[in-house]
């Protein structure tokens, strides 16, 4: 399979997945984490409830979106028992196309609007 | 609070212990985190929603750990191809055997009748009755919702309409015009048969089987309202009946349903008044038992009437004799056992397919232990970096459903193979075809739990013995080379043994059963059988009245005396070599001194005149019944008050044997069919097709018979030079008479006994494919074991071969672990195949004759051990030839 066949194989990405990589775009999380991040960018929308959170993870970890990071931090802040996940070359490769196929899809809507209320005034 | 925690958490240790393992403390956390921030922002609900969220994702995790099972079981079978190979072909043997064992006979047992309504309320009874009783028993109201009269069996000469060909012989049941209504059915097409409609003076209808429609009228819907010539008569064809039902209380099945309102010209069986004949007890009675009654209460309800309608009846039993008058079975199936024999059968059937199946199951079993003890490694390295116990069983048992499940396709796939075969059997002309029994999806759900039970049955053992290592020893270097550890009765050896008995068990009761039948497999003529043929006629059928055929018969004779090809002929209702063992003909001897006379149930033949002299059988004493015999009246049932005539009577000699003992019969007088009878002769036993001798009476065929024939017709049995010359000589001497009578069921007796055969046969096949099928298995597993215990003491024999030790002590030492098995297996199997053999000829009939058979045979008592033992020397024997080759130098070198 190509690279670029390999990225696509993933899209659309589920909903979940989506933000559990959207929140380790930018540093390594713990799952708790990634909760907490997606409840507060999304306005408490969308919560990550534990079981799914954490089944998500794994198949992330099997399908190589997401890896076990070996850095922690600082002892003070740690948590032995926690986990901390950082995106894997192909998991960033997959957000990526993710993000450009959501905002193609934006844009689609967008170019819609533009005639559709116009349409609706004419009687 | 306390419960929503609780329950969280008992949720949470219910994941699978691997994603606990890596997110289990993780999980706990979040969720205790959560559900006080939940309670207090969502309350009631968002408690629920994390709950669910726990139930949701739990099925979810397991069935991802069964897929990844799954992958690695594929991939570990894939790289052990042999073992996969002879997986699937042991389980495949197994189920396929069962699975057509359980279509040939528990199908036909238990499947019950379909389109029929709540089958399980029909009941019928063991003897048959008279049509007035029938009317009698369905005056009880609160004991049946309805009760239908059937003459099963019944053969009628049908011609299509718009054909010119000869009428064909077609089966079918003689049936009160509400049979249908009594099984609670809908037609195909058209109507079905009604009591307000198909009434005594009506345009005969008649209704057609679905199998008939399609086999004759290529299911063509315009089928309804066409007439058809039945025994010579017009009838019309009103319906069809739903798919796949061909009659009820047959076994074989039924193409025509006639009402018994039609005239006897169109159903001789209704001549003679039968219909209000109290004694002629020539119906079985279908009946369906009212809300809330059960079968037992019925059934002592109507032995109370019966024993009230016997008084009336000077033949009937005394009314002092207690015993039962009616027995009542369960009429929903297609065949009807009594409710007493039926588990008994049932578990024969499940024994057998058990046995069938635990073999396979052992066979397999032994070879995972095997291969267990060499993953000893891998096994030890998964438990010390923390798989659960739990985890690795599932993992093998998961291997082991896979391999049962490929074996099951194999397996439904040659028991369909199995069951096109029996198909394609025609059964013994003069019996209908083979009733439709084909594999559907009730089989297939019997195949695939039997493919799950012993794929968990074969795998669980193993699996549990090779997850039971100790971590360490197992890790060290080389240590899978043990010299020591050999355990005299390791669960192994226990398995072996248990597989060596149990083929043995099976090869020897198959045995019994196959050598029975073959030996039963052979008939003796004292002509040449080359020269003999069959040919039934009835002309009442062609739609002859009774006076023309009786006509007819008496110059029958003559001008088959003047066919030159005819060198000797006979007449008779049955044809010689029939097998039967329907023994109702009860004879008891007239002696006034006797305290309890003496009876005997036989077989009842009519024969005509010079029946033996066909056969060259010779007369141990008397004579044989000749042309004033066959001019007799023998009417059964003149007008009401008159004795009967007293009549002749030939008897076999196991019959006279049982009657009179060694004295003389001839000239004494027995009684049965309510009429007496003098014997005149005694002859021979002859065997019949199926090797059985049985007591026969022979009573003379008379002017009755040729009135109103039977409804298999009568047979003309007929020598020539050759079989085709007879035939020829019959038929030119038939239409000599008229050339519009039809010959039926035309065969020499060469294709006669060889259909008879073909019936044993495929019996044969199915029980020699089980014996066999446990041999070949026996011999696989022991096989691959010794090889295997061969291959894991290579370096032990290199380095007894590198002290000197010589090829043949190597050899003794691999053998000597074999034979005691098979020694210990050989015994237990044996002493095992003759009590069960014992006790089933004990418990029931219906396998005694072939056991009895069989049983005694030298060939297989003797034979079978030697040959199961000396396959599994020789199992042993392979591999162990070649742990002599084994080079001591390379195997020492080895690790």
């Amino acid at each position: 399979m190509t690279e670029q066949a390999q990225v696509q194989s993933f899209l659309p990405l589920k909903a979940q997945w989506f933000h559990i990589l959207l929140s380790l775009a930018g540093e390594e999380q713990h799952g708790y984490g990634i909760m907490q991040e997606v409840l507060e960018r999304t306005t408490g929308k969308v919560r990550l409830w534990p079981a799914t959170l954490y089944g998500s993870l794994k198949r992330l970890i099997e399908a190589d979106l997401i890896a076990e990071s070996r850095s922690r931090p600082a002892p003070e802040f740690d948590d032995a028992r926690r986990r901390y996940y950082r995106l894997t070359p192909l998991g960033r490769r997959v957000l990526d196309a993710e993000c450009e196929r959501l905002q193609d899809l934006v844009h689609a809507i967008q170019a819609k609007r533009a005639v559709g209320p116009a349409k609706r005034m004419t009687p | 609070m306390n419960f929503w925690h609780a329950a969280y958490r008992r949720l949470a240790l219910a994941f699978p212990h691997e994603f606990k393992l890596a997110y289990g403390d993780e999980m706990l956390q979040t969720g205790e985190d959560a559900i006080d921030y939940l309670a207090r922002r969502h309350g009631f609900a968002g408690l629920l929603r994390i709950l669910l969220d726990l139930l949701l994702r739990l099925p979810a995790e397991y069935l991802s750990e069964v897929r990844g099972d799954l992958r690695y079981a594929i991939r570990t079978l894939l790289k052990s191809p042999g073992y996969a190979f002879v997986g699937i072909l042991s389980i495949g043997l197994g189920i396929g055997l069962t699975t057509n064992l359980y279509t040939a006979a528990w199908t036909l047992l238990t499947r019950t009748l379909s389109g029929v309504t709540d089958p399980n309320r029909l009941v019928t009874a063991e003897a048959s009755a008279s049509f007035p009783w029938i009317e009698r028993y369905r005056d009880q109201k609160d004991l049946f919702t309805g009760v239908a009269a059937v003459e099963n069996d019944v053969q009628f000469n049908v011609a299509l309409s718009g054909e010119t060909a000869k009428p064909e012989r077609t089966y079918g049941q003689l049936v009160s015009p509400d049979y249908f209504t009594v099984l609670g059915m809908t037609p195909q097409r058209g109507r079905l048969l009604n009591a307000g409609i198909d009434r005594t003076g009506g345009t005969p209808a008649v209704v057609i089987s679905d199998r008939y429609w399609h086999s004759r009228f290529n299911a063509d819907p315009a089928v309804i309202g066409q007439t058809i010539r039945l025994n010579g008569q017009t009838a019309t064809i009103v319906g069809v009946t739903p798919r796949k039902f061909d009659g009820a209380l047959n076994p074989s099945p039924a193409e025509i349903f006639v009402p018994t309102t039609v005239p006897a010209t169109v159903a001789p069986e209704l001549a003679g008044d039968v219909l209000h004949n109290p004694t002629a007890k020539d119906f079985q009675f279908l009946m369906r038992l009212a809300p809330g009654v059960s079968i037992d209460a019925a059934e002592s309800a109507l032995d109370g009437i019966t024993r009230r309608l016997d008084k009336d009846d000077p033949f009937a039993p005394s009314q002092a004799d207690k015993a039962k008058r009616v027995v009542l079975l369960g009429a929903g199936t297609r065949v009807q056992i009594p409710r007493d024999v039926r588990p008994k059968i049932l578990g024969f059937y499940a024994a057998m397919m058990a046995v069938v199946v635990a073999i396979a199951c052992l066979n397999l079993a032994t070879m995972a232990l095997a291969r267990g003890a060499g993953r000893r490694r891998e096994l030890a390295i998964r438990l010390g970096v923390g798989a659960s116990r739990f985890r690795l069983i599932r993992q093998m048992v998961t291997e082991g459903l896979l391999l049962s499940l490929l074996g099951g396709a194999a397996g439904f796939a040659l028991a369909w193979a199995l069951e096109s075969i029996t198909d394609h059997t025609r059964l013994p002309a003069g019996s209908p075809l083979n009733p439709d029994r084909s594999i559907d999806w009730h089989t297939a759900l019997f195949a695939f739990a039997l493919a799950v039970v012993s794929g968990i049955g074969f795998s669980i053992l193993p699996a549990l013995h090779a997850t039971k290592t100790d971590v360490a020893p197992a890790l060290k270097e080389g240590a899978a080379l043990q010299l020591s550890g050999h355990k005299r009765f390791g669960l192994r050896n226990l398995a072996i043994g248990a597989q060596v008995a149990g083929s043995l068990l099976l090869l020897l009761v198959t045995g019994f059963v196959v050598l029975g039948l073959m030996k039963s497999n052979s008939v003796q003529t004292y002509f040449n059988p080359k020269t003999m043929a069959f040919l039934f006629v009835d002309p009442v059928r062609d739609g002859y009245t009774p006076a023309q055929s009786q006509a007819f018969f008496e110059r029958l004779p003559d001008r088959l005396r003047g066919t030159p090809s005819i060198t000797t002929f006979a007449l008779a209702v049955q044809p010689p070599y029939l097998p039967g063992d329907d023994d109702d003909f009860q004879l008891t001897v007239d002696d006034a001194h006797a305290a309890t006379p003496v009876q005997k149930g036989t077989l009842k033949h009519t024969v005509g005149a010079g029946f033996f002299s066909v056969l060259n059988e010779p007369i141990l004493a008397g004579r044989e019944f000749d042309e004033r015999d066959q001019r007799l009246d023998g009417d059964p049932a003149p007008a009401a008050g008159a004795v009967l005539p007293t009549m002749p009577l030939m008897l076999s000699q196991k019959a006279a044997r049982a009657l009179f003992g060694s004295g003389n019969a001839i000239g004494r007088h027995v009684h049965g069919d309510r009429r007496t009878w003098e014997i005149v002769g005694v002859v021979p036993d002859i065997r019949d097709a199926s090797g059985m001798t049985q007591a026969i009476a022979y009573v003379p065929l008379t002017r009755h018979d040729f009135a109103q024939p039977p409804s298999g017709g009568i047979v003309i049995v007929a020598r020539g030079h050759s079989a085709e010359d007879a035939i020829g000589g019959v038929r030119s001497a038939v239409a000599s008479i008229d050339p519009n009578i039809t010959l039926f069921n035309v065969q020499t007796l060469s294709e006669y006994l060889e259909l008879i055969r073909a019936s044993i046969r495929s019996a044969l096949r199915t029980f020699g494919g089980i014996g066999l099928f446990g041999l070949i298995l026996s011999a696989i597993g022991l096989a691959g074991v010794t090889g295997y215990a061969v291959a894991q003491r290579r370096k032990e024999i290199g380095i007894r071969m590198a002290l000197g030790a010589r090829k043949t002590q190597v050899l003794s030492l691999v053998l000597r672990e074999g034979i005691t098995l098979v020694a210990v297996g050989t015994v237990v199997g044996f002493l095992g195949a003759v009590a069960l053999a014992k006790a089933l000829t004990a418990i029931t009939t219906v396998f005694s004759d072939a056991f009895s058979l069989g049983v005694g045979d030298p060939r297989l008592l003797i034979g079978a051990p030697v040959l199961l033992a000396g396959l599994a020397l020789l199992a042993c024997y392979i591999p162990a030839r070649r742990a002599t080759s084994i080079d001591p130098l390379q195997a020492l070198r080895q690790d």
